[in-house]
Protein backbone atom coordinates (compact mmCIF):
# COMPACT_ATOMS: atom_id res chain seq x y z
CA UNK A 1 0.00 0.00 0.00
CA UNK A 2 1.67 3.54 -1.24
CA UNK A 3 1.18 6.48 0.58
CA UNK A 4 2.48 9.71 0.16
CA UNK A 5 2.77 12.82 2.90
CA UNK A 6 3.75 15.88 3.42
CA UNK A 7 5.49 15.21 6.61
CA UNK A 8 5.69 18.54 7.95
CA UNK A 9 1.65 18.31 9.23
CA UNK A 10 2.01 14.47 10.19
CA UNK A 11 4.87 14.72 12.45
CA UNK A 12 3.38 17.59 13.96
CA UNK A 13 -0.50 16.04 14.45
CA UNK A 14 -1.11 15.78 18.25
CA UNK A 15 -3.92 12.93 17.56
CA UNK A 16 -3.81 8.83 16.50
CA UNK A 17 -2.73 9.31 12.95
CA UNK A 18 0.51 11.40 13.97
CA UNK A 19 1.17 9.00 16.95
CA UNK A 20 1.10 5.84 14.46
CA UNK A 21 3.93 7.79 11.94
CA UNK A 22 5.88 8.61 15.08
CA UNK A 23 6.14 5.48 15.96
CA UNK A 24 7.63 4.49 12.70
CA UNK A 25 9.86 7.28 11.88
CA UNK A 26 11.58 6.46 15.61
CA UNK A 27 12.81 3.05 14.42
CA UNK A 28 14.50 4.82 11.46
CA UNK A 29 17.62 6.43 11.09
CA UNK A 30 15.37 9.82 10.54
CA UNK A 31 14.45 9.90 14.08
CA UNK A 32 14.22 12.96 15.40
CA UNK A 33 10.50 14.12 14.97
CA UNK A 34 11.53 17.97 15.66
CA UNK A 35 13.05 18.48 12.45
CA UNK A 36 12.28 17.04 9.09
CA UNK A 37 11.35 13.66 8.68
CA UNK A 38 11.44 13.26 4.73
CA UNK A 39 12.41 9.74 3.41
CA UNK A 40 11.05 6.23 2.06
CA UNK A 41 9.31 4.47 4.49
CA UNK A 42 8.44 0.52 4.74
CA UNK A 43 6.26 -0.60 7.38
CA UNK A 44 4.29 -3.38 8.73
CA UNK A 45 0.77 -2.25 9.36
CA UNK A 46 0.77 -2.06 12.65
CA UNK A 47 4.03 0.03 12.56
CA UNK A 48 6.83 -2.19 12.59
CA UNK A 49 9.69 -0.24 10.52
CA UNK A 50 10.85 -3.03 7.82
CA UNK A 51 13.10 -0.78 5.87
CA UNK A 52 14.26 2.97 4.99
CA UNK A 53 16.10 5.02 2.65
CA UNK A 54 16.17 8.68 2.03
CA UNK A 55 17.85 8.24 -1.60
CA UNK A 56 15.39 8.13 -4.33
CA UNK A 57 17.25 6.79 -6.97
CA UNK A 58 15.23 3.77 -8.31
CA UNK A 59 18.25 1.38 -7.39
CA UNK A 60 18.10 2.18 -3.94
CA UNK A 61 14.19 2.26 -3.16
CA UNK A 62 14.18 -0.84 -5.28
CA UNK A 63 16.69 -2.45 -2.78
CA UNK A 64 15.65 -0.89 0.23
CA UNK A 65 11.97 -2.72 -0.88
CA UNK A 66 13.44 -6.00 -1.74
CA UNK A 67 15.18 -6.31 1.86
CA UNK A 68 12.39 -4.84 3.84
CA UNK A 69 10.17 -7.23 2.11
CA UNK A 70 11.57 -10.33 2.88
CA UNK A 71 11.21 -9.65 6.47
CA UNK A 72 7.36 -9.06 6.16
CA UNK A 73 5.21 -11.63 7.05
CA UNK A 74 1.75 -10.98 6.54
CA UNK A 75 -0.72 -11.31 9.51
CA UNK A 76 -3.79 -9.52 11.42
CA UNK A 77 -3.33 -5.74 12.47
CA UNK A 78 -5.92 -3.70 13.99
CA UNK A 79 -7.70 -0.74 11.71
CA UNK A 80 -6.10 2.61 12.89
CA UNK A 81 -9.02 5.33 14.28
CA UNK A 82 -8.59 8.87 14.73
CA UNK A 83 -11.00 10.01 16.67
CA UNK A 84 -9.95 13.30 17.38
CA UNK A 85 -8.15 14.72 14.50
CA UNK A 86 -5.40 17.54 15.41
CA UNK A 87 -7.33 20.54 13.72
CA UNK A 88 -4.34 22.64 13.45
CA UNK A 89 -2.68 19.81 10.83
CA UNK A 90 -5.77 18.55 9.04
CA UNK A 91 -7.81 21.34 7.44
CA UNK A 92 -10.90 20.52 5.30
CA UNK A 93 -12.50 22.25 2.35
CA UNK A 94 -14.85 24.63 4.10
CA UNK A 95 -18.57 23.63 3.44
CA UNK A 96 -19.67 25.00 -0.28
CA UNK A 97 -15.89 25.33 -0.92
CA UNK A 98 -14.69 24.19 -4.71
CA UNK A 99 -11.21 23.06 -5.19
CA UNK A 100 -9.07 24.40 -8.51
CA UNK A 101 -5.95 22.61 -9.39
CA UNK A 102 -2.92 24.64 -10.27
CA UNK A 103 0.13 23.78 -12.38
CA UNK A 104 2.97 25.37 -13.30
CA UNK A 105 5.75 25.41 -15.86
CA UNK A 106 9.17 27.56 -16.89
CA UNK A 107 8.48 27.88 -21.14
CA UNK A 108 11.52 29.62 -21.55
CA UNK A 109 14.63 31.36 -20.30
CA UNK A 110 16.65 27.98 -18.63
CA UNK A 111 20.00 27.68 -19.67
CA UNK A 112 21.43 24.54 -20.78
CA UNK A 113 21.49 21.77 -17.87
CA UNK A 114 23.72 21.37 -15.72
CA UNK A 115 23.64 17.93 -14.95
CA UNK A 116 20.79 15.37 -15.57
CA UNK A 117 18.87 16.45 -12.69
CA UNK A 118 18.62 20.00 -13.29
CA UNK A 119 17.16 18.73 -16.78
CA UNK A 120 14.83 17.08 -15.04
CA UNK A 121 13.70 20.48 -13.14
CA UNK A 122 13.71 22.61 -15.77
CA UNK A 123 11.12 20.30 -17.33
CA UNK A 124 9.11 19.67 -14.68
CA UNK A 125 4.99 20.92 -13.73
CA UNK A 126 4.49 22.59 -10.26
CA UNK A 127 0.99 20.85 -9.21
CA UNK A 128 -0.56 22.58 -6.13
CA UNK A 129 -4.15 23.45 -5.18
CA UNK A 130 -6.45 26.10 -4.67
CA UNK A 131 -9.41 26.03 -2.52
CA UNK A 132 -12.55 28.33 -2.93
CA UNK A 133 -14.78 29.67 -0.54
CA UNK A 134 -18.38 29.19 -0.89
CA UNK A 135 -19.35 32.86 -0.97
CA UNK A 136 -15.84 33.11 -3.57
CA UNK A 137 -17.71 29.97 -5.47
CA UNK A 138 -20.94 31.34 -5.62
CA UNK A 139 -19.39 34.81 -6.92
CA UNK A 140 -17.55 33.27 -9.84
CA UNK A 141 -21.33 31.70 -10.55
CA UNK A 142 -22.95 35.02 -10.74
CA UNK A 143 -19.62 36.63 -13.13
CA UNK A 144 -17.75 38.28 -10.27
CA UNK A 145 -14.26 37.50 -9.25
CA UNK A 146 -13.78 38.53 -5.27
CA UNK A 147 -10.97 40.13 -3.89
CA UNK A 148 -9.80 37.48 -1.32
CA UNK A 149 -10.19 34.97 -4.23
CA UNK A 150 -7.76 36.72 -6.26
CA UNK A 151 -5.62 37.82 -3.62
CA UNK A 152 -5.30 33.71 -2.55
CA UNK A 153 -4.76 33.38 -6.24
CA UNK A 154 -2.05 35.72 -7.12
CA UNK A 155 -0.42 34.80 -2.93
CA UNK A 156 0.08 31.38 -3.52
CA UNK A 157 -0.54 30.06 -7.05
CA UNK A 158 0.96 32.47 -9.16
CA UNK A 159 4.30 31.41 -8.41
CA UNK A 160 7.38 29.44 -9.06
CA UNK A 161 7.13 25.92 -7.80
CA UNK A 162 8.26 24.37 -10.45
CA UNK A 163 11.63 22.87 -8.24
CA UNK A 164 10.23 22.43 -5.11
CA UNK A 165 8.06 24.27 -2.03
CA UNK A 166 8.88 28.34 -2.84
CA UNK A 167 7.83 31.20 -0.14
CA UNK A 168 4.30 32.66 -0.85
CA UNK A 169 4.39 36.21 -1.82
CA UNK A 170 3.70 38.23 1.66
CA UNK A 171 0.84 40.71 1.46
CA UNK A 172 3.04 43.74 0.67
CA UNK A 173 4.60 41.61 -2.23
CA UNK A 174 0.73 41.71 -4.38
CA UNK A 175 1.73 45.20 -6.04
CA UNK A 176 -1.52 44.49 -8.24
CA UNK A 177 -3.95 41.67 -9.09
CA UNK A 178 -6.97 42.04 -10.91
CA UNK A 179 -9.69 40.02 -12.23
CA UNK A 180 -12.71 40.51 -14.11
CA UNK A 181 -15.59 38.26 -16.02
CA UNK A 182 -17.18 39.21 -19.16
CA UNK A 183 -19.18 37.09 -21.21
CA UNK A 184 -17.54 34.01 -19.85
CA UNK A 185 -13.84 35.16 -20.36
CA UNK A 186 -11.79 35.85 -17.22
CA UNK A 187 -8.99 38.33 -18.40
CA UNK A 188 -6.97 39.82 -15.72
CA UNK A 189 -3.07 40.95 -14.55
CA UNK A 190 -0.75 40.61 -11.62
CA UNK A 191 2.42 42.12 -10.07
CA UNK A 192 4.06 40.75 -7.40
CA UNK A 193 7.14 41.67 -6.41
CA UNK A 194 9.56 41.46 -3.42
CA UNK A 195 10.60 44.56 -1.58
CA UNK A 196 13.97 44.80 -3.03
CA UNK A 197 13.09 43.45 -6.38
CA UNK A 198 14.95 39.99 -6.04
CA UNK A 199 11.85 38.05 -6.86
CA UNK A 200 8.99 38.85 -9.34
CA UNK A 201 6.21 38.00 -10.95
CA UNK A 202 4.55 40.18 -14.37
CA UNK A 203 1.55 38.10 -15.71
CA UNK A 204 -1.50 38.47 -17.64
CA UNK A 205 -4.11 36.39 -17.40
CA UNK A 206 -6.72 34.74 -19.72
CA UNK A 207 -9.69 31.77 -19.02
CA UNK A 208 -12.96 30.87 -19.45
CA UNK A 209 -15.41 30.33 -17.25
CA UNK A 210 -18.72 28.22 -17.84
CA UNK A 211 -22.10 27.78 -15.13
CA UNK A 212 -24.46 25.51 -15.43
CA UNK A 213 -27.51 25.09 -13.48
CA UNK A 214 -26.15 27.32 -10.37
CA UNK A 215 -22.81 25.89 -10.35
CA UNK A 216 -19.73 26.56 -12.14
CA UNK A 217 -18.55 23.86 -14.35
CA UNK A 218 -15.34 24.80 -16.19
CA UNK A 219 -12.74 27.15 -14.89
CA UNK A 220 -9.44 27.23 -17.01
CA UNK A 221 -7.66 29.96 -16.69
CA UNK A 222 -3.77 30.65 -17.51
CA UNK A 223 -1.21 33.31 -15.91
CA UNK A 224 1.74 34.01 -18.05
CA UNK A 225 4.35 36.53 -17.85
CA UNK A 226 8.10 37.28 -16.86
CA UNK A 227 9.22 36.04 -13.55
CA UNK A 228 12.56 36.68 -11.81
CA UNK A 229 14.44 35.37 -9.09
CA UNK A 230 14.00 32.63 -6.52
CA UNK A 231 13.24 31.63 -3.17
CA UNK A 232 12.92 28.81 -0.15
CA UNK A 233 13.95 24.89 -1.72
CA UNK A 234 13.65 26.39 -5.34
CA UNK A 235 16.98 28.11 -5.19
CA UNK A 236 18.21 24.63 -7.16
CA UNK A 237 18.90 24.91 -10.66
CA UNK A 238 17.04 28.01 -10.98
CA UNK A 239 17.07 30.37 -14.05
CA UNK A 240 20.16 32.94 -13.66
CA UNK A 241 17.93 35.35 -15.62
CA UNK A 242 14.40 36.08 -16.31
CA UNK A 243 12.39 33.60 -17.04
CA UNK A 244 8.75 33.23 -18.21
CA UNK A 245 6.45 31.24 -16.18
CA UNK A 246 2.85 30.33 -16.88
CA UNK A 247 0.47 28.73 -14.46
CA UNK A 248 -3.01 26.99 -15.15
CA UNK A 249 -6.15 26.86 -12.97
CA UNK A 250 -8.44 24.13 -13.90
CA UNK A 251 -11.95 22.52 -11.54
CA UNK A 252 -10.08 19.59 -10.10
CA UNK A 253 -12.06 16.42 -10.90
CA UNK A 254 -12.52 14.77 -7.53
CA UNK A 255 -11.64 11.37 -9.18
CA UNK A 256 -7.20 12.03 -8.49
CA UNK A 257 -6.09 11.42 -4.81
CA UNK A 258 -4.16 14.34 -5.51
CA UNK A 259 -6.95 16.09 -5.35
CA UNK A 260 -7.67 15.44 -1.74
CA UNK A 261 -4.10 17.54 -1.17
CA UNK A 262 -4.11 20.29 1.16
CA UNK A 263 -2.98 23.53 -0.28
CA UNK A 264 0.78 24.75 -0.39
CA UNK A 265 -0.43 28.15 1.27
CA UNK A 266 -1.82 26.82 3.85
CA UNK A 267 0.30 25.51 5.56
CA UNK A 268 1.36 26.96 8.76
CA UNK A 269 -1.75 28.97 9.13
CA UNK A 270 -5.36 27.81 7.88
CA UNK A 271 -7.60 30.79 8.76
CA UNK A 272 -4.69 32.94 7.11
CA UNK A 273 -5.27 31.36 4.07
CA UNK A 274 -8.71 30.98 3.76
CA UNK A 275 -8.83 34.52 4.81
CA UNK B 1 5.23 58.30 -32.44
CA UNK B 2 6.83 55.32 -34.78
CA UNK B 3 8.16 54.12 -31.48
CA UNK B 4 5.14 54.25 -29.59
CA UNK B 5 3.40 52.01 -32.10
CA UNK B 6 5.95 49.48 -32.36
CA UNK B 7 6.09 49.18 -28.59
CA UNK B 8 2.05 48.64 -28.79
CA UNK B 9 2.37 46.22 -31.50
CA UNK B 10 4.65 44.17 -29.88
CA UNK B 11 2.68 44.30 -26.67
CA UNK B 12 -0.43 42.86 -28.80
CA UNK B 13 1.79 39.84 -30.26
CA UNK B 14 3.06 39.21 -26.72
CA UNK B 15 -0.68 39.69 -24.97
CA UNK B 16 -2.43 35.79 -24.47
CA UNK B 17 -4.52 35.55 -27.45
CA UNK B 18 -7.70 33.08 -27.47
CA UNK B 19 -5.60 30.71 -29.46
CA UNK B 20 -2.32 30.59 -26.82
CA UNK B 21 -4.68 30.84 -23.84
CA UNK B 22 -6.10 27.27 -24.94
CA UNK B 23 -3.17 26.21 -26.17
CA UNK B 24 -1.24 26.65 -23.49
CA UNK B 25 -4.21 25.29 -20.96
CA UNK B 26 -3.74 22.23 -22.51
CA UNK B 27 -0.07 22.04 -22.25
CA UNK B 28 -0.04 22.69 -18.53
CA UNK B 29 -2.51 19.82 -18.12
CA UNK B 30 -0.63 16.57 -15.90
CA UNK B 31 0.42 13.60 -18.65
CA UNK B 32 -2.07 11.23 -18.17
CA UNK B 33 0.82 8.05 -18.28
CA UNK B 34 3.25 9.48 -16.01
CA UNK B 35 4.90 6.29 -14.30
CA UNK B 36 5.26 7.55 -10.97
CA UNK B 37 1.10 8.65 -10.95
CA UNK B 38 0.49 5.01 -12.42
CA UNK B 39 1.09 3.85 -8.47
CA UNK B 40 -2.34 4.23 -6.73
CA UNK B 41 -0.56 6.79 -3.94
CA UNK B 42 -3.22 7.37 -1.83
CA UNK B 43 -2.91 10.50 0.64
CA UNK B 44 -4.28 10.01 3.81
CA UNK B 45 -2.26 7.72 6.45
CA UNK B 46 -5.37 6.49 7.84
CA UNK B 47 -7.07 5.31 5.06
CA UNK B 48 -3.66 3.65 3.43
CA UNK B 49 -3.13 1.73 6.55
CA UNK B 50 -6.61 0.84 7.04
CA UNK B 51 -6.52 -0.98 3.73
CA UNK B 52 -2.75 -2.10 4.39
CA UNK B 53 -4.61 -4.08 6.95
CA UNK B 54 -7.29 -5.34 5.74
CA UNK B 55 -5.23 -6.60 2.64
CA UNK B 56 -2.22 -7.57 4.82
CA UNK B 57 0.11 -5.18 2.65
CA UNK B 58 3.26 -3.69 4.01
CA UNK B 59 2.94 0.30 4.33
CA UNK B 60 5.22 2.30 1.93
CA UNK B 61 5.60 5.80 2.99
CA UNK B 62 6.83 8.44 0.59
CA UNK B 63 7.30 11.44 3.02
CA UNK B 64 8.36 14.58 2.45
CA UNK B 65 8.40 18.24 2.46
CA UNK B 66 5.43 19.36 0.30
CA UNK B 67 2.97 16.32 -0.75
CA UNK B 68 4.90 14.80 -3.39
CA UNK B 69 1.48 14.93 -5.12
CA UNK B 70 0.77 18.19 -4.50
CA UNK B 71 3.61 20.03 -4.17
CA UNK B 72 6.40 21.28 -6.29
Amino acid sequence: MSLAIDQWYTRRQKDAEGDFYRKIVLQSPQNNVNATTQGLFLATPDGKLLGFTNNRSPEWVRAMLKKGLTGFTPGEAELLTNPKPDPNFTYRLPEGGLILTATSKVLKGYEKPASLEAGFFQNSLGRDVLWVRKDEHQALVRGDVMKSFQKRMAKFNLIDNTRGEPHPWQDAEVKQVEMTIKDGVLTGTAHLETANGDRGYKAELRGYVEVRDGKLTKFNLVSRGEAWGYSGCTEAAHPKDKFMLAVAFRIAPGTDEADKVMPQGAKSWFPDYMR
Amino acid sequence: MTALLLTLLLGMQDGLSDADCRKLHDSLKPPAAELWRNIPWKVSLLEAQNLAAKEKKALFIWSMDGNPLGCG
